[in-house]
C-alpha cells in the first residue's frame, strides 16, 4: 500500500515536473505548446547520447542548454510574432513542429525503443518503511518538491517572476507597463523549455525512449495543466499528484476505466471552469 | 481573427454571387463524372483503395472545416464521432439489434443528437479551451474503447458480420475498391454542395455573423448558443457520415479509429487544403495522402514535410491549397478576359 | 405619473469594491429625447450596459412600456424594441454592409433594410466589406444595426466619438429627424456637447454613479453642481 502511494507520487511528481514547463509558457503566452512533448522527448534523446560518451548530469545540462535555446527561439520567431493573431494559428504552428521534431526524432536516433541507465550513485535501493525502495524515485519525490518550491520563491521574490504573474493575470497591461516584455518572455519561454527537457532526462530511468513517448506525455500533460487551471502552478502540483494517485488506485480498483478518467476529470473541469480549478484565465 | 477569416466575397469562393447558383448545377456533375473517370483510369486496385480512403479521409476533415468556418473553432477530437459511427454500427449487427440499415441511420443519428447536447455546454467554452476539450472528449472514448473488452471488444476490436444486401445494395459494391471509391466520391461531392448551398443560407450566414462578433449578434435580436451547437451537430453528422463509409469498407472497428491521430490528420488536411473554403480540407486530404503514401515511398520523412506545410501554411498561406488555386484561377480568368482583377 | 417608454428603477452595480451605479432612477417618456451626460467614469456607459442587457451583476429594475425587462437577454430585449449602439464600434467586420443589415432584419418584424441604406447614406457602401469603409460610415453601420426594425426604445453609447465636427452635427440631425419621425425613444450619452444641446429635450446629468441633476438643457447648464462637476471635464 505505501509503495502504491509512493509510485503514485513518483508519477505525480514527475508529471508535475513536465507540466511546469509548460505551465510557464501557457501563463505567459495563452497559448498550449503542441510541441511540448516534442521538446521532453528531445531532452531524454540528447541526454541519452551526451550520457553515452560522458555521464548522466552532463546529459542533463546539455539537454536543458540545447532546448533553452530552441525554447529562445520558438518564442521568437513564432510566440511573439503570433501574439496578436488567433491562438489557433500559434497552436497550429507548435503542431506542425510536433510533427517536424518527431520526425527528426527518429531519423537520428531510430524507431527502436531506448533504454536510459540510472545514474550510479542514485541506483540502490533505500529502506522505506520496512521495504526497499528504488533510491532513484525516491529522488524524483524530492526533485519534484524542490521545483515546487524554488519556482514559489522565484515567482514570488523575483522581478521575473513577478512579471510571470503579472502577465498570467493580466497580459495587456503588464505590456503596457514599460517591462521589456519581449526579452523576458523570451527567457521565461526558454526556462519553460529547458525544464521540458531536463523533465525528459529524469524521465529517462524511468520510462522506455521511444518517438511515441512525446505524444504520451503531451497527453499527461495537457490534463496536469488544465485541470490544475490553465496557467496555475499551484494548482498544477496539486493536479500533479492528484492524477499520479488516481493512476495508481484506479488501476486497481476500477481497470476498466483507469486511463479514461483523468480526461473525463478533463472534460468536466474544462466546463465547469474553462480556466481549471485554480482559477485565472482561459 | 483577421487572417483566417472568412470574407463575404470568400463565401462566393471569388466567383461573382449571380454565377454561383447555376455554377453549381453545372458543377455537381461534373463533380460525379470526374470520380468515374478517374475510377476508370486507374486500374491498380491499390491505388484505388487509397484513393478510397483518401475520400474518406476528405469528408472527415470536411467536418473539421465546417465547424471552423461557422463556428470558428478548432476540433482536435473529430475522430469522436468517426469511430464511434463505427462503432455503434459494429456494435448493434454483433447483437443483432436491428436491420444493417437501421444501425447506419442509427450510427449517423446519435452522434450528431449526442453532439448537439454535448454542443449546448461546450460552445460556450473560449477557443484554446475548447480546442483541448475536444483532444480530452476523443481520448476519453478512445481510452473507454480500448480498456472496456466485455462492451468494446478491447484494443483489438472486432470484425463485422455484413448481410448479403445493404439499402438493396449487394455488399460487395461495399468492399471493393473500384466501387467504393465512386460511392465514396458521390458522397464527397454532395456533402460539398450541400456544405456550399448551407454556408449561404440565411442560417450559414447568421453563423458566420456570431463567429465574426458573438455580442453585436446578441444584440441584433439573436441567442447564439443554439445556432453554434447546431453547428457542431453538422460537423459531427459529417464525421459520422465518414465513419460508417470507413466501417463498411473496412468490415472492421478498433479502438484506433477513436485514437486523436485520427482527428489530427483530419486537422491537418483541413490546414493544409484551407479551412476558409468549403472543398479546401478536401482537397487538403489529396496532398496529405499524396505526400503520405507516394512521398512516403521515396522518403520516410513524410512526417515533417506535412508539419513544415502546416506551419508555413499557418503563418503565410492561409488560404492553403484551395486558397492558392483559387486565386491562381482568378488571375487567370482575369487575363484571359483582359479585365482588372 | 405616466408610464415611461423605458425606466430603471434603483440601479446599482458594484464590481470588484467599486460602485458604478448607485440607486439610479430613470424615466423616459415616449419620443423624448433624454441626453445622458456627465463627467468620465460618472456610469454613463454602466448605465446604458444595465437598461440594454449587457451588464450582469446588478440589482433594481428596467421596464420597458411598463414591462419588467429585468431577466430578458440582450436578445430578447432587442426583439421586444430596445435596440442600442456602441461606444467602440461594435459590427461585423468580414461582412458587406447588406448583409449583416440583412441579418439584423430577419430578426424585425418591419425588415426595412432599404430605409436603413438610404437614411444612413450608406447605399453606395451597400456591397462592401465592412472593415474596408471608413470610420465614420461604420460609425453610422453601428447606428444602422441598431435602427433596424425602427426599434421603440434606442439607447446610443457616444454616437459621435471619433467623429469629425461636420460629421457629428450631421449624425445629430439625422438622429433628430429619425427620432421624429418614426417616434423613437432615445437615451443619448455624449460628451458633444453641441450634440446634447443640439438635439435633446431633456438631460440627465450623472455624477460619482448617481443622478445629480435633471431638466431641461437651459435648466441644467445653469445649475451650480453640475459646472463644478465637470471642471476640468469639459466637453
Amino acid at each position: 500500500m505505501i509503495v502504491h502511494i509512493l509510485n503514485g507520487l513518483v508519477y505525480g511528481g514527475l508529471l508535475y515536473i513536465v507540466a511546469v514547463g509548460l505551465v510557464l509558457v501557457f501563463g505567459l503566452r495563452q497559448v498550449p505548446n503542441f510541441a511540448h512533448g516534442s521538446l521532453f522527448m528531445l531532452g531524454a534523446y540528447i541526454g541519452l547520447s551526451t550520457l553515452m560518451v560522458s555521464n548522466f548530469w552532463l546529459g542533463m545540462l546539455v539537454g536543458a542548454l540545447v532546448l533553452a535555446f530552441l525554447g529562445g527561439l520558438l518564442d521568437r520567431f513564432v510566440f511573439r510574432p503570433l501574439q496578436d493573431e488567433d491562438h489557433v494559428v500559434t497552436m497550429l504552428v507548435t503542431f506542425g513542429i510536433l510533427l517536424v521534431v518527431g520526425d527528426l526524432v527518429q531519423t537520428v536516433w531510430g524507431k527502436d525503443f531506448r533504454s536510459m541507465p540510472t545514474p550510479p550513485i542514485l541506483s540502490g535501493t533505500v529502506e522505506l518503511f520496512g521495504r526497499m525502495f528504488p533510491t532513484y524515485r525516491l529522488m524524483v519525490i524530492l526533485v519534484a518538491a524542490i521545483v515546487a518550491l524554488g519556482l514559489t520563491l522565484w515567482l514570488r521574490y523575483s522581478r521575473i517572476g513577478l512579471f510571470v504573474r503579472a502577465s498570467s493575470a493580466d497580459p495587456q497591461t503588464t505590456a503596457a507597463q514599460g517591462v521589456d516584455t519581449d526579452s523576458v518572455s523570451m527567457i521565461v519561454v526558454a526556462v519553460g523549455t529547458a525544464l521540458a527537457g531536463v523533465s525528459g532526462m529524469i524521465a529517462g530511468p524511468l520510462l522506455v525512449l521511444s518517438p511515441s513517448m512525446g505524444s504520451f506525455i503531451l497527453m499527461e500533460s495537457f490534463i496536469v495543466v488544465v485541470v490544475g487551471g490553465l496557467g496555475s502552478f499551484s494548482g498544477a502540483f496539486v493536479a500533479a499528484l492528484l492524477i499520479g494517485q488516481i493512476n495508481n488506485f484506479s488501476v486497481v480498483y476500477l481497470p476498466w476505466m483507469s486511463t479514461m478518467i483523468p480526461f473525463l476529470l478533463m472534460v468536466v473541469v474544462l466546463i465547469w471552469r474553462p480556466t481549471g480549478l485554480a482559477g485565472g484565465r482561459a | 481573427m483577421t487572417e483566417l477569416a472568412v470574407t463575404n466575397t470568400e463565401l462566393h469562393d471569388g466567383i461573382p454571387s449571380t454565377l454561383v447558383t447555376r455554377g453549381l448545377l453545372a458543377i455537381t456533375p461534373i463533380g460525379l463524372c470526374a470520380g468515374v473517370v478517374l475510377s476508370h483510369l486507374v486500374s491498380s486496385n491499390l491505388l484505388l483503395s487509397l484513393m478510397t480512403q483518401a475520400v474518406i479521409g476528405a469528408i472527415l476533415s470536411t467536418g473539421v472545416g465546417v465547424l471552423y468556418r461557422q463556428n470558428g473553432v478548432v476540433s482536435f477530437g473529430h475522430a469522436a464521432f468517426y469511430g464511434s459511427a463505427a462503432y455503434i454500427v459494429g456494435l448493434a449487427t454483433r447483437h443483432g439489434v436491428a436491420s444493417i440499415e437501421a444501425t447506419i441511420i442509427l450510427a449517423l443519428v446519435l452522434p450528431t443528437l449526442a453532439a448537439f447536447l454535448l454542443g449546448l455546454v461546450i460552445v460556450r467554452v473560449p477557443g484554446t479551451a475548447f480546442a483541448m476539450l475536444t483532444i480530452a472528449i476523443g481520448q476519453a472514448l478512445f481510452e473507454f474503447a480500448n480498456k472496456a473488452r466485455d462492451i468494446t471488444g478491447g484494443d483489438e476490436g472486432f470484425r463485422i458480420e455484413f448481410p448479403a444486401t445493404i439499402f438493396g445494395t449487394p455488399t460487395s459494391v461495399f468492399q471493393k475498391p473500384g466501387t467504393m471509391f465512386l460511392l465514396c466520391w458521390a458522397v464527397l461531392v454532395l456533402i460539398l454542395c450541400a456544405l456550399h448551398v448551407f454556408s449561404r443560407s440565411p442560417f450559414g450566414r447568421l453563423t458566420v455573423a456570431i463567429r465574426e462578433n458573438q455580442e453585436r449578434a446578441q444584440f441584433i435580436g439573436y441567442t447564439t448558443l443554439i445556432p453554434r451547437a447546431m453547428t457542431y451537430a453538422l460537423s459531427a453528422l459529417i464525421g459520422a457520415v465518414a465513419g460508417v463509409l470507413a466501417m463498411l469498407y473496412n468490415g472492421f472497428v478498433s479502438p484506433d479509429s477513436l485514437h486523436v491521430s485520427v482527428s489530427s490528420d483530419a486537422l491537418i488536411m483541413a490546414v493544409i487544403g484551407g479551412l476558409k473554403f468549403v472543398w479546401g480540407p478536401a482537397a487538403g486530404a489529396v496532398v496529405f495522402f499524396f505526400v503520405k503514401e507516394i512521398a512516403g515511398d521515396v522518403t520516410e520523412h513524410w512526417p515533417a514535410i506535412l508539419g513544415i506545410i502546416v506551419i508555413v501554411t499557418s503563418l503565410w498561406l492561409r488560404g492553403g491549397l484551395a486558397g492558392a488555386l483559387t486565386s491562381a484561377a482568378g488571375f487567370l480568368r482575369h487575363r484571359l478576359s483582359g479585365t482588372e482583377p | 405619473m405616466t408610464m415611461g417608454a423605458i425606466e430603471g428603477v434603483d440601479l446599482t452595480r458594484a464590481f470588484g469594491g467599486f460602485t458604478a451605479l448607485k440607486s439610479v432612477s430613470i424615466s423616459i417618456p415616449e419620443g423624448e429625447i433624454r441626453g445622458l451626460i456627465g463627467p468620465n467614469g460618472a456610469g454613463k456607459s454602466t448605465l446604458i450596459d444595465v437598461l440594454s442587457g449587457r451588464a450582469i451583476k446588478w440589482s433594481g429594475q428596467v421596464k420597458l412600456f411598463g414591462e419588467d425587462v429585468s431577466s430578458l437577454s440582450p436578445a430578447r430585449r432587442r426583439c421586444v424594441g430596445l435596440a442600442r449602439s456602441f461606444q467602440r464600434t461594435n459590427i461585423f467586420p468580414d461582412l458587406t454592409v447588406i448583409d449583416q443589415l440583412d441579418i439584423a432584419a430577419r430578426r424585425a418584424e418591419q425588415p426595412n433594410v432599404s430605409e436603413i441604406l438610404r437614411e444612413l447614406d450608406l447605399k453606395r457602401h451597400a456591397k462592401r466589406r465592412a472593415a474596408d469603409i471608413s470610420y465614420g460610415d461604420q460609425r453610422r453601420l453601428d447606428l444602422g444595426l441598431a435602427l433596424i426594425g425602427r426599434p421603440r426604445v434606442l439607447l446610443l453609447d457616444e454616437p459621435a466619438a471619433g467623429l469629425t465636427v461636420q460629421e457629428s452635427m450631421d449624425l445629430a440631425a439625422l438622429l433628430r429627424d429619425l427620432a421624429t419621425r418614426w417616434r423613437v425613444t432615445v437615451l443619448l450619452v455624449e460628451h458633444d456637447m453641441d450634440v446634447v444641446f443640439g438635439i435633446c429635450d431633456r438631460l440627465t446629468v450623472l455624477h460619482l454613479g448617481r443622478v445629480l441633476a435633471e431638466g431641461t438643457p437651459d435648466e441644467v447648464k445653469r445649475i451650480p453642481e453640475v459646472i463644478t462637476a465637470y471642471l476640468g471635464d469639459a466637453a
